[in-house]
């Protein structure tokens, strides 16, 4: 009986492949050629003629060769995870950080104001934050729209919604708590208070008002795509 | 002549359409789409596994080795989020596509 697996790898010799992928394809190929000579074989066909029957389906193995390496190469480039994760992800972290600066730079600036121990200079935290908070439903909908389109599945399209309060996230649940264990000179009770407070307002809130305009986004996007579904049915 | 952009996309269209109703390895879908289109496409090695490659790498469809009833291992493909995403486009975009020339060869017949 004819050694399949021999024969495509033969044949297959330039495939310039990683070693297991280069085995699976040969695997796989030898596989359905031997079916399909099998195939022939029930259908009465003489073992010579099933074999050259089989063999004819592949006119030129140089060019299969070829057209299997650009199919698992070519396309790597720009993978599937960058167009529906990475791209949108880094894009909404880009744009939420980049407006915030600008609001701190070209927003308004601390003002003084009279109190019974005199003058003081006031930051106008809410002035700046506010505003910040209030855009970031439009980035997490941009998040929403540019993973939808790269055809992400729903966790990407989540991910890239809230990547922005991320570093956030690890900064107040990782970073802060560890200070807090290692440090001995800070005052816990303060820590504690200023991780609860800084929790809900750079991750909580701002990851709320990114799920408001992503969330929105995906369902008006999904809706679209359910009725060109229904359209084309 | 039929360019290589409308086989590709035909090509792509028989695949997700099968792989829709649950996995199978190459060889059966292969034989599955011949029977379907009563002989009328019929994918050879060479075509098949090069274009079950690239959809594979876009993400439409994900091959796993499985142990078949013959105990023979076999790859066999399914159908993932993206590739139900991308089935009803492009089944809107094909049945667009022969609406407009079964319209265009019934006037040039008139």
């Amino acid at each position: 009986m004819l050694d399949w697996e021999a024969l495509v790898e033969r044949q297959l010799n330039g495939l310039a492949l990683e070693p297991a992928e280069r085995a699976e394809v040969i695997a796989e190929l030898a596989a359905h050629l031997r079916e399909g000579c099998e195939e022939l074989r029930r259908q009465g066909m003489t073992e010579e003629e099933a074999v050259r029957r089989t063999l004819s389906q592949v006119e030129d193995w140089q060019n299969l060769c070829q057209k299997i390496e650009s199919a698992k190469t070519k396309e790597n480039i720009m993978t599937n995870r960058v167009k529906q994760f990475w791209l949108p992800s880094l894009l909404t972290l880009l744009l939420s950080m980049g407006l915030l600066a600008l609001i701190q730079v070209f927003g308004p600036n601390p003002w003084l104001v009279a109190r019974k121990s005199g003058w003081s200079l006031v930051a106008p935290v809410a002035v700046v934050y506010l505003p910040w908070l209030l855009s970031l439903p439009l980035i997490g909908a941009m998040g929403a729209y540019l993973s939808n389109r790269g055809e992400g599945s729903q966790r990407a399209v989540f991910g890239s919604i809230v990547f922005p309060v991320l570093p956030y996230l690890v900064f107040f649940v990782v970073a802060l708590p560890l200070m807090a264990i290692f440090n001995d000179q800070l005052a816990h009770n303060i820590m504690f208070g200023a991780l609860f407070v800084g929790l809900f307002a750079w991750v909580l809130a701002p990851g709320a008002s990114l799920l408001a305009g992503g969330l929105l986004a995906q369902f008006f996007l999904s809706r679209r795509q359910d009725s060109r579904r229904i359209a084309g049915s | 002549m039929i360019g290589t952009g409308i086989k590709r996309g035909t090509a792509e269209l028989a695949v997700l359409s099968v792989l829709e109703h649950g996995p199978l390895h190459g060889y059966e879908m292969a034989r599955r789409i011949e029977q379907q289109t009563k002989g009328a496409l019929r994918f050879t090695l060479a075509a098949l596994y090069p274009m079950l490659y690239r959809m594979e790498q876009r993400g439409w469809i994900r091959g796993a080795w499985e142990i078949s009833r013959s105990g023979r291992r076999k790859r066999c493909y399914r159908l993932t989020a993206a590739g139900k995403k991308k089935l009803s486009p492009l089944r809107k975009e094909w049945s667009e596509l022969f609406s407009a020339l079964r319209r265009l060869t019934k006037v040039s017949h008139a």
